[in-house]
């Protein structure tokens, strides 16, 4: 056997054609195969022992390989493995589990004659005689080091891309952020300036009495708590942003969340201004936080549309989750008719056109998305605004404080 | 002449009547609206020689505000625009606004911007901008 291959190899070049000629007298023959095996060189095809020694060779197997045929014919299939995979017997196991198995894949570094390495991608298949038992191997092995860096380059190209975009996206968010802080920051700044001026000037005017005094420190007050509300709320808002805000979930039904906001709101509006469709609704959720978005959202129906229009509040169970809907009827927040509320989110420059509502909206958003929900909101002039929130039946694995 | 008459549009309670006060102190005939629905209703029969505007209110903002007013046979009063919200220029000129002044502000700098736009009150020399 190990003479014939040794010769053939030699011969090749010129068994090719002149096999041309012949080759439909030979199409059924084993000398039919032995040539198309010999002639293919882009894979390195040949047969192994029972034993794993090399016993047939073909061009692509020296091509990929580098060794010429009375080379490496008659030697153990180890030859061609790295130092550490002989090592640690890879050789020996991937022969052992190609003749259980019938057949393996494998990939990996292997070693050219010179020493260099390539990727080889491996097909071990175990050759068995009529009673079954293991006479041999059929290996094929392909080079793919340079699909492999090719592979590899689109891989690195790709995380490149994927990281300036996030990059991108963190710096725009932050921008966004940065906007509509020193928007809500400057609101209360400008009233406790006015309110401390007006004192002053009253003081340079001789016209300081008790009662503009009073009024002045109420004024103080009240901006000075509105001023600390929102640092509370900036805080809030980035210990969301960075993840750092923990959540405990548990079961908790989303009706009676909103019954307890609905009935705290009633303590302040009356009226009966607030409507209430509440069907039990209960999932896994934080209920705090849950109670901090309804709040949000009533808070803003109320602000925003005038006084005897009606605010509704529905809670209904959904086959994902529940549905929590608050809506208006009021002049629709002056908002384009077409333009989704959270809009203003993703285009910097109005970032900040939503008064009040800026940090409250931001951080109702990022507690729903925590939740694994999502959050719509649609405003009409004249025809109100509307709130959908749909939180599923469980968080993501990822959110925090998991349960 | 009675006294110049000074509309205050805003939402915010203490930016509204601390300027209301300042401004009455000042000899101005003043109303305060917390937004621009209620401003409407404030210059029903009462014809303001300024509206001192906030720009972002709940209810009726002031570009609703304003296109409400141009729909009024009365011509409309010369506004001054208050915003703590960015591309305040763009808002002012979409507006017609005599003159914005971004929040937070001087007081000062207010008092002397309606001076220059309404004239000078008691006698006082208007300070220039």
């Amino acid at each position: 056997m190990a003479i014939t291959e040794v010769r053939e190899i030699d011969q090749r070049r010129q068994a090719a054609p002149r096999a041309s000629h012949t080759l439909a007298d030979l199409s059924h023959g084993p000398e039919a195969f032995r040539l198309l095996v010999e002639a293919v060189a882009d894979y390195a095809i040949f047969l192994l022992g029972p034993d794993g020694r090399i016993l047939t060779w073909n061009l692509g197997a020296e091509r990929i390989k580098g060794y010429r045929a009375n080379e490496i014919i008659g030697k153990h299939i180890s030859a061609f493995y790295t130092t550490e995979d002989r090592r640690n017997g890879r050789p020996e196991r991937n022969l052992r589990e190609a003749a259980r198995r019938g057949g393996i894949e494998d990939q990996g570094w292997r070693v050219r004659k010179d020493g260099t390495r390539f990727w080889a991608d491996v097909q071990l298949s175990a050759l068995h005689d009529d009673q079954g038992k293991l006479f041999g191997y059929a290996k094929v092995t392909r080079d793919m080091t340079e699909v492999r860096a090719a592979e590899e380059r689109e891989r690195q190209l790709m995380m490149e891309r994927q990281a300036r975009v996030l990059a991108e996206e963190a710096l725009k968010s932050r921008d966004r952020f940065l906007a509509i802080a020193s928007h809500e920051l400057k609101t209360p700044v400008a009233s406790l300036q006015v309110a401390v001026e007006s004192l002053l000037l009253s003081r340079e005017q001789g016209t300081l009495d008790v009662p503009r005094t009073e009024r002045g420190i109420e004024r103080m007050d009240r901006a000075v708590k509105r001023l600390a509300m929102v640092l509370g709320e900036l805080l809030d808002v980035s210990s969301l942003e960075r993840g750092a805000t923990t959540f405990t979930f548990a079961d908790v039904d989303v009706s009676r969340i909103a019954s307890e906001v609905i009935e705290r709101f009633a303590g302040v509006e009356g009226q009966g201004r607030i409507k209430a469709d509440l069907q039990p609704s209960v999932i896994h959720a934080d209920g705090i936080r849950i109670d901090q978005v309804i709040t949000n959202l009533v808070d803003n129906a109320l602000k925003y549309s005038s006084s005897p229009t009606p605010v509704t509040v529905r809670v209904a169970p959904q086959p994902s989750g529940a549905l929590i809907e608050v809506s208006d009827i009021g002049i629709g927040l002056g908002l384009d008719a077409a333009s989704g509320l959270f809009e203003p989110f993703s285009r910097a420059s109005n970032a900040a056109d939503i008064p009040g509502m800026g940090l409250g909206l931001f951080i109702t958003r990022e507690i729903v998305e925590r939740h694994g929900g999502r959050i719509s909101g649609k405003a009409a002039p004249g025809r109100g605004t509307i709130f959908r929130v749909t939180l599923p039946k469980q968080p993501p694995r990822n959110g925090d404080g998991g349960s | 002449m009675g006294a110049r008459r000074v509309l205050v549009v805003d939402d915010d309670p203490t930016l509204r009547e601390t300027l209301g006060e300042v401004l009455a102190d000042d000899g101005f005939d003043v109303r305060v609206a917390w937004n621009g629905r209620d401003a409407l209703e404030k210059l029903d029969g009462w014809n303001a020689d300024l509206v001192i505007l906030d720009v972002m209110m709940p209810v009726m903002d002031a570009f609703g505000f304003q296109s409400a007013l141009d729909e009024r046979s009365e011509p409309a009063p010369p506004v001054i625009l208050l915003s703590a919200a960015p591309g305040l220029a763009s808002a002012a000129s979409e507006l017609g606004a005599v003159s914005v002044i971004s929040k937070p502000f001087r007081l000062q700098d207010l008092i002397a911007e309606v001076h220059r736009v309404v004239g000078p009150m008691n006698g006082t020399a208007p300070a220039s901008i």
